[in-house]
């Protein structure tokens, strides 16, 4: 189990554009993090920085107290498994054992412990007997968790998902935030990007927003979604969840999720 | 509550003051060169291109630099055409280097360079063959350069090719830089899940079908989307497609096209037959 | 901005793709008025990607497929229109903004004419139609940019604004901020408030931000299996708790109350107006 330092990074990309400014980012092994923030302001850039696929212009990335330097993302792979954001661009294979398989045969996995793997990863995502299907005969849905399958089965210390919830019904987020439980229950780090405020507050433990490349705001989502924070939130075109606004009308303090809401209201009563 | 009926819009009743197409749009082409019609520009480039290669000697390469080199000037692409040159360099570099020492059977030494000699008769045959490139190069950048790619396609369609088939080769030229970003994300995807593209080249190798399948498939399922938004905007209406920039034509220019293409044949036809009185 | 008329009707519309092993929607029925907007929800796989396809004609004169049941616009059955005459009745909207885009437009203006290029209208009443889109979706500032080059939700309002430029009568949106960041979802979601609430175009919008269509739906309808299981007032039918069961995420005004309700708390008055369905 590993711990994550971004130490002050920068990122210019070769055009020009200035996706990352001064990001001081410490994620302790184990922790959940979900990331948030409109497009274009540096979220996916990061996560990319973790396993390698870019390199900061300046500052250094640090797995596990080392830095990641030059190392090959085949390596770092290892240890950062990503899930991006369209299942589309990542699945190649007619049949969703070999899809999932392939990560872990990356990694040097074969027989009976490749096998466990995959089915293991299958049937965390809620995918299991589905092994021989054709992946594009799965719906956009469970296509999704495929992906996520693909990387899960990598068992990496740190898993990264990018936009899980995207295109989901609540079947489908629901899956997505066990399978979130799930892996930190193991004590291995997850980070997640998403635009569902909801889902963010109620799945991690650790909000962290995101503007023009600069981290903005980093705390619990009670933190995050206070009213202090608000001005913050709405420079950035961002809304905190509904629960958290009736609690500071009722003047309950900061309730993020209907939980917590219910509770501190309970507490009042 | 009945809702209005309003206006009958099944037919194109042209309403008053009705507008003008923005500037941006119109793009209208300055120069007399660049106005000329597209297909007028396209034999010329064409027509360059088989005489630059076809005609035997000096004079089939050095006259289309001359004549490109004048375009050029007129149309105003002369400072342009700098990167288009520096583009062939490699090209001209190795066949210079290639015939220059190393054309077979010649004899007539003009300098060594440690172990290697340059022959006359080689450098010769260089020296033409890097014209020749260079004057196909010009050509084509003139024609690229002073034609808008909407423009030639309209073109073509107002002619009859067919909607169709300028809407693939349209779309095909621009889906080259979304096609580009998809590869990327592709390539990030599968190297996230431990494909190795920075070691040895058998596991680099190995890589092709992870990265050939989402695009090809990816692919072809954005064509059938595609397919039906496109029909979702009338695309196969069954009427001629209204134009929004005219290109006009004359009797002139469709001379000067059946001029310069024919004769450029005939050039052609008359070196290969041994007969071209120029060196 | 021309005001629209009749009604697109779907009548025990059952449907079924080429070549597949069941119906994708069984026994629909449907009624779709000029100026009311109808929000479709249900789990993925349910059928709403399909519905839309049907309730656009798309279904099968462009998709194939068979079709039994009726599916009418004015009385006039669409299997029997071909597609161009279609487009000019009803336009559909898609989730990815980029993949309904022309790719052969260099201006936003050039992408807007495309639809009524193609219908060989006189060059006048193309540039009519592109500035009464440009404007009523507010976007006339996008009219000389790339379209390859926008933000998801500029992308997606042009291609919405070159879907009105072939004046339909009816629009079916299909997932249609699904890929759009917050400000996006806001942008388009503001821009199809205004739309129903000026144009009186008749629309027919997929959507999992039931929040969306709390304050947009005039009714919602629930699709599960292919089949419509509830139907109603979208107050009623979004102000249900159960539609949880139901594999629909309830808006967080629902959810809120619930979670209240369920913890045997009053909601505090206070909180009314937070919780209130929204003025439509």
């Amino acid at each position: 189990m590993i711990a994550i330092e971004v130490r002050r990074v920068g990122f210019t990309y070769p055009g020009g554009v200035r996706a990352l400014d001064g990001v001081d980012l410490s994620v302790g092994p184990g922790e959940t993090l979900g990331i948030i923030g409109q497009n274009g302001s540096g979220k996916s850039t990061l996560v990319r920085h973790l396993d390698g696929l870019l390199r900061p212009t300046e500052g250094q990335i640090l797995l596990d107290g080392s830095v990641v330097g030059r190392r090959h993302v085949a390596e770092l792979a290892g240890l950062v498994g990503i899930a991006f954001q369209d299942p589309n661009r990542q699945i190649f294979a007619g049949r969703v054992r070999t899809e999932v398989a392939f990560g872990p045969r990356n990694l040097g996995l074969r027989g009976a412990e490749l096998d466990r793997r995959v089915t293991e990863a299958l049937d965390m995502v809620g995918l299991a007997g589905t092994d021989e299907e054709n992946p594009y005969d799965l719906g956009y849905s469970r296509r999704k968790l495929l992906s996520i399958a693909s990387v899960l089965a990598m068992r990496t210390p740190i898993v990264v998902l990018d936009e899980p919830t995207t295109g989901q019904d609540l079947r489908g987020v629901a899956r997505v935030r066990s399978v979130v439980a799930a892996i930190a229950a193991e004590g291995r780090t997850v980070i997640a990007i998403s635009h569902d405020m909801r889902f963010v507050a109620e799945t991690f433990r650790r909000v962290v927003v995101m503007r023009a490349g600069k981290i903005v705001l980093d705390g619990t989502p009670a933190q995050v979604f206070a009213e202090a924070n608000w001005p913050a939130l709405a420079e950035t075109y961002l809304e905190p969840p509904l629960a958290a606004r009736v609690g500071a009308r009722l003047g309950v303090g900061s309730t993020p999720t209907e939980a917590s809401l219910v509770q501190a209201l309970t507490g009042r009563a | 509550m009945r809702p209005d009926p309003g206006p009958d819009t099944s037919v194109a009743i042209p309403e008053p003051g009705a507008a003008v197409l923005p500037a941006y749009v119109l793009r209208v082409p300055t120069g007399p060169y660049r106005a000329l019609n597209p297909l007028t520009k396209f034999v010329i480039a064409i027509a360059s291109a088989v005489v630059a290669f076809g005609v035997r000697g000096w004079t089939g390469p050095l006259s289309i630099l001359v004549v490109t080199a004048a375009i050029a000037l007129i149309a105003g692409v002369s400072r342009s055409l700098r990167r288009f040159v520096l583009a062939t360099i490699p090209i001209v570099a190795s066949i210079l280097l290639v015939n220059a020492f190393l054309y077979p059977g010649a004899t007539d030494v003009l300098f060594r360079v440690g172990p290697f000699a340059a022959t006359g008769t080689g450098v010769t045959v260089a020296l033409q063959a890097v014209l020749r490139v260079i004057a196909f190069a010009l050509s084509v950048a003139v024609f690229s350069l002073t034609t808008a790619t909407d423009d030639f396609l309209a073109d073509l369609e107002r002619r009859g090719t067919g909607r169709r088939l300028t809407f693939v080769i349209g779309s095909a030229i621009r889906t080259i830089p979304t096609m580009g970003s998809r590869a990327i994300e592709i390539v990030e995807a599968q190297r996230a899940r431990g494909l190795d593209t920075e070691g040895s080249i058998r596991r680099r190798l190995r890589g092709i079908v992870p990265l050939a399948g989402p695009m090809v498939f990816g692919s072809l399922g954005e064509v059938e989307e595609r397919t039906i938004a496109l029909e979702a905007r009338a695309f196969s209406a069954p009427v001629r497609r209204t134009a929004m920039r005219a290109l006009p034509d004359s009797s002139t220019q469709r001379a000067l096209r059946w001029v310069v293409g024919l004769g450029s044949l005939v050039l052609v036809a008359v070196s290969v037959a041994g007969r071209f009185p120029l060196p | 901005m021309s005001v629209a008329t009749g009604t697109l009707r779907l009548s025990g519309a059952t449907y079924r793709y080429a070549g597949a092993r069941h119906d994708a929607l069984t026994g629909v029925d449907l009624e779709l008025a000029a100026g009311s907007v109808l929000g479709v929800v249900g789990p993925n796989e349910a059928g709403k990607s399909t519905l839309c396809l049907v309730a656009a004609g798309l279904a099968p004169v462009v998709v194939g497929g068979r079709l039994t049941g009726s599916v009418t616009i004015d009385g006039r059955e669409t299997v029997g229109m071909r597609p161009h005459e279609l487009a000019q009745r009803c336009g559909i909207l898609f989730q990815d903004p980029q993949a309904q885009l022309s790719g052969t437009a260099s201006t936003v203006f050039e992408e807007l004419a495309f639809g009524p290029c193609n219908l060989g209208l006189p060059l006048g009443d193309v540039i009519d139609r592109v500035e009464a889109s440009l404007a009523t979706l507010g976007i006339a500032a996008l009219a000389d940019r790339d379209p390859a080059r926008l933000s998801g939700g500029q992308a997606q309002l042009v291609a919405l604004a070159a879907i009105l430029a072939l004046r339909p009568d009816f629009l079916v949106l299909d997932e249609p901020t699904s890929q759009l960041d917050p400000q996006g979802t806001r942008l388009v979601g503001e821009a199809l408030r205004d739309l129903a609430r000026e144009s009186r175009t008749a629309i027919l919008v997929v959507e999992h931000k039931t929040s969306l269509l709390d304050q947009l739906a005039d009714r919602v309808v629930v699709i599960d299996h292919g089949r419509i299981v509830r139907a109603g007032p979208s107050a009623e039918v979004l102000g249900d708790p159960a539609l949880v069961e139901l594999g629909v995420e309830p808006p967080p005004r629902v959810r809120v109350r619930a979670a209240l309700a369920g913890a045997g708390l009053r909601t505090p008055d206070e909180a009314d107006q937070l919780l209130a369905e929204p003025a439509r």
